[in-house]
């Protein structure tokens, strides 16, 4: 049995290497092969399908490489699924995903058949949109400081009083703004999900990012309810236009609502 | 006696011990972080974010992209060493799934 050779990204290209391997972007039903053109990874591979039964990989050609998530790589990859997702629903494969051979793509659909066929109908016109919520930490406090009748007394008497007394003073007022903060932080996310939640069908919260980020969220959406969701992000980031930035994005194939847990192994 | 023992020793013993100690934790803490890429990932997150919000460049990006892209390949290359599971490359339909049909 030979060893395939695995070609590196991060090593210099052999010229043309071997396109024996398959790139997989995602999974959709379709029982008819179909071309998506030149708009594959590495430097625009063609976009087609490997079928089984009414299930369809799209797939590009590709060497037998790691894909390093690069922006290049990544938005390649997320070209791909928009570009699919317009006319279909699919099930996102994570970024990567290289199988060896058309024939393993197929074993892929068969013997995930069920799940995939599952899971295609829970999703069945539904996208994802994300939505990343930042504050203005700074313009926050000041907020703070103007409403809070308690903050205000304290900010005043440490103005007021020489440094040797406001010590005790400073570190209160230090602990009084931090829970105030937390409890700001909470009301806003709270808020902003509840507005939400109507013209969503299921919402799931991710780790924050940075220390700026408040909230970091998907909502899964019926394709109906786009224009009815778009209204009520722009109201809510309308209201909060002075102290948050929303960062709104999407439609996204539905990356955080679909789990199959592939049983895949190194083909080495 | 117990204090000049204190006196003459403490100050010696205190630090080597606590040295030996913290060099053990310092090593043991090099190598998780040689085989976990998660802070790493972390990283190219916050930088995707700072990008977006128009905090860097592209030019800016690409360079710290390239820092952790390396990080990310020595990671992986240390996995590999020590025989553990690595992200990427080609994957197959494990073989016990057949088991079900």
């Amino acid at each position: 049995m030979s060893e395939p050779h695995i070609v590196r990204t991060d090593t210099p290209q052999f010229p043309q290497p071997a396109l024996d391997g398959k790139y997989v972007y995602c999974i959709i039903r379709l029982d008819k092969s179909r071309d998506f053109g030149r708009v594959g990874i590495g430097g625009g591979q063609r976009v087609y399908t490997v079928h089984y039964r009414d299930l369809a990989a799209i797939v590009s050609d590709t060497p037998l490489v790691i894909y390093d998530p690069t922006r290049e790589h990544v938005l390649a990859h997320e070209f791909v699924n928009e570009t699919v997702m317009r006319e279909f629903t699919v099930i996102p494969m994570s970024f990567g995903t290289v199988f060896r051979s058309e024939d393993d793509v197929t074993e892929l659909l068969r013997s995930t058949y069920q799940a995939f066929s599952d899971v295609l109908d829970k999703m069945q016109d539904k996208i994802e949109f994300g939505l990343k919520v930042l504050w203005e930490r700074e313009k926050v406090i000041a907020n703070l400081e103007r409403e809070n009748d308690e903050i205000r007394r304290l900010k005043d008497e440490i103005s007021r009083n020489t440094a040797s007394s406001t010590y005790f003073a400073r570190m209160q007022l230090g602990r009084l703004v931090e829970s105030a903060l937390e409890g700001v932080q909470s009301r806003y996310v709270a808020d902003i999900h509840e507005a939400l939640k109507p013209v969503a069908v299921a919402s799931r919260s991710n780790k924050v990012i940075g220390d700026r980020m408040i909230l970091n969220a998907a909502f899964l959406v019926e394709r109906t309810q786009e224009r009815a969701f778009d209204d009520k992000v722009k109201d809510v980031s309308r209201r909060y236009e002075e102290l948050l930035t929303f960062k709104y994005t999407g439609p996204w194939p539905p990356y955080n609502f679909v789990n199959i847990k592939l049983k895949l192994e190194k083909a080495n | 006696m117990g204090l000049l023992t204190k006196l003459l020793f403490f100050p010696i013993a205190g630090p080597v011990a606590g040295i030996r100690w913290s060099l053990g934790k310092v090593q043991r803490v090099v190598e998780e972080e040689l085989v976990d890429d998660a802070p790493v990932k972390q990283e190219l997150m916050e930088l995707q974010m700072l990008l977006e919000l128009g905090d860097i460049d592209d030019a800016e990006y690409a360079r710290r992209e390239a820092v952790l892209m390396q990080r990310l390949r020595e990671v992986r290359e240390w996995r590999e060493r020590l025989g553990m599971a690595t992200a990427g490359g080609p994957v197959r339909v494990a073989r016990e799934a057949d088991d079900d049909e």
